[in-house]
C-alpha cells in the first residue's frame, strides 16, 4: 500500500489539514469555533491511522475523541459562561517566551530525526492484525487494561465529585 | 527520507503547534483542547513506529490504546476542575487562578 504517488498525495491532504485544523485550535479567538477545529483535526487524525494500516485505531479515534471527549469539551463550554473576565488579551504575557521554546523544540526534534538512523524502517507494512491485536491486549497486556479500567472508574468518581452541588 | 520520517516530521509539528496553544492559550478549555492536539500528535508517531519499524512489531498500537483512554479520564478530570473552579471565581482565564500561588 505504502509508496504510490496516490498513497503520498492522500498523506499530504490528510497533513496539511491536520496542521491547519491544529492551528485552527490554537490560534481561533471563539472558543466554539476553536473545539470545531479540534473536532476536525480529530477526524484528519483518523484518516492519518487508516493510512498507517491502524483500522481499529482509527475507528477508535472516532468513537472516543470526536464521540465522547468533543461532546464533553462542547459541555464544558456550555456550563462556563466564556464572556466574563479580561477578553481583550487573547494570549497570555508568557506566550513571548513560549513561541521561540516550542520553535526550539521542533527544531531539536527535527535534527533528532534527521540525524538518527531508525535501525530496519521499512515502507512495508508492519501492523498487527485485529485478531492479533485483540489475543494480545487479553492475555499480555490484561494487566494494563484492568488497570485502565480502573483509571477510568476514577475518573468518572471524581468527575462526579468535583461537580456535584454541595446543597 | 524513510516512509516513517514523514509521519514523524507531522507528529512534531503537531505536537509542537499543541505545545505553543497549551503554554499561550488563557482560557483554560482552550488548553485542555490543545493538549488534546499534543496527545494526538504522539499517537500518531507512536502508530507510525508500530507500522513500519519491525523491531516493534506493532506493539505501539496498544500504547495508542492506552493513551486514548487515559486522556478520556484525563480530558474528563480536568473539565470537571475547570467547572468546579468555574463555580467559585467565575471566570476560566487560567491566569486569574492564583489560589496557591505563595
Amino acid at each position: 500500500m505504502t509508496g504510490g504517488i496516490w498513497y503520498w498525495l492522500l498523506f499530504a491532504i490528510c497533513a496539511a489539514w491536520v496542521l491547519l485544523t491544529g492551528i485552527g485550535v490554537v490560534a481561533l479567538k471563539n472558543i466554539v469555533h476553536a473545539a470545531i477545529s479540534m473536532v476536525l483535526c480529530f477526524f484528519g487524525v483518523a484518516f492519518i491511522y487508516v493510512l498507517l494500516n491502524a483500522e481499529l485505531v482509527a475507528i477508535i479515534q472516532i468513537l472516543i475523541y470526536v464521540g465522547a471527549i468533543s461532546v464533553v469539551i462542547l459541555f464544558a463550554i456550555m456550563l462556563t459562561d466564556q464572556l466574563r473576565g479580561r477578553l481583550r488579551l487573547f494570549f497570555n504575557q508568557q506566550s513571548v517566551f513560549a513561541l521561540p521554546l516550542v520553535v526550539a523544540v521542533a527544531v531539536v526534534l527535527t535534527w533528532i530525526l534527521v540525524t538518527a538512523d531508525l535501525p530496519g524502517a521499512t515502507s512495508k507494512s508492519q501492523n498487527l492484525t485485529l485478531a492479533a491485536l485483540a489475543n494480545g491486549l487479553f492475555n499480555r497486556y490484561v494487566f494494563p487494561f484492568e488497570l485502565v479500567s480502573l483509571v477510568l472508574l476514577a475518573a468518572m468518581i471524581g468527575a462526579i465529585l468535583l461537580t456535584r452541588r454541595e446543597d | 527520507m524513510a516512509a516513517v520520517d514523514w509521519y514523524l516530521a507531522l507528529a512534531v509539528a503537531l505536537f509542537c503547534i499543541g505545545a505553543f496553544g497549551v503554554l499561550s492559550r488563557r482560557n483554560v478549555i482552550a488548553v485542555i483542547m490543545s493538549l488534546e492536539i499534543m496527545l494526538n500528535a504522539v499517537n500518531i508517531a507512536l502508530v507510525a513506529f508500530a507500522n513500519f519499524v519491525p523491531a516493534g512489531a506493532g506493539k505501539g498500537t496498544y500504547f495508542v490504546l492506552f493513551v486514548i483512554t487515559l486522556a478520556a479520564a484525563e480530558v474528563t478530570v480536568g473539565l470537571a476542575i475547570a467547572v468546579a473552579n468555574y463555580r467559585l471565581r467565575r471566570t476560566v482565564q487560567v491566569d486569574e487562578f492564583s489560589e496557591l500561588k505563595g
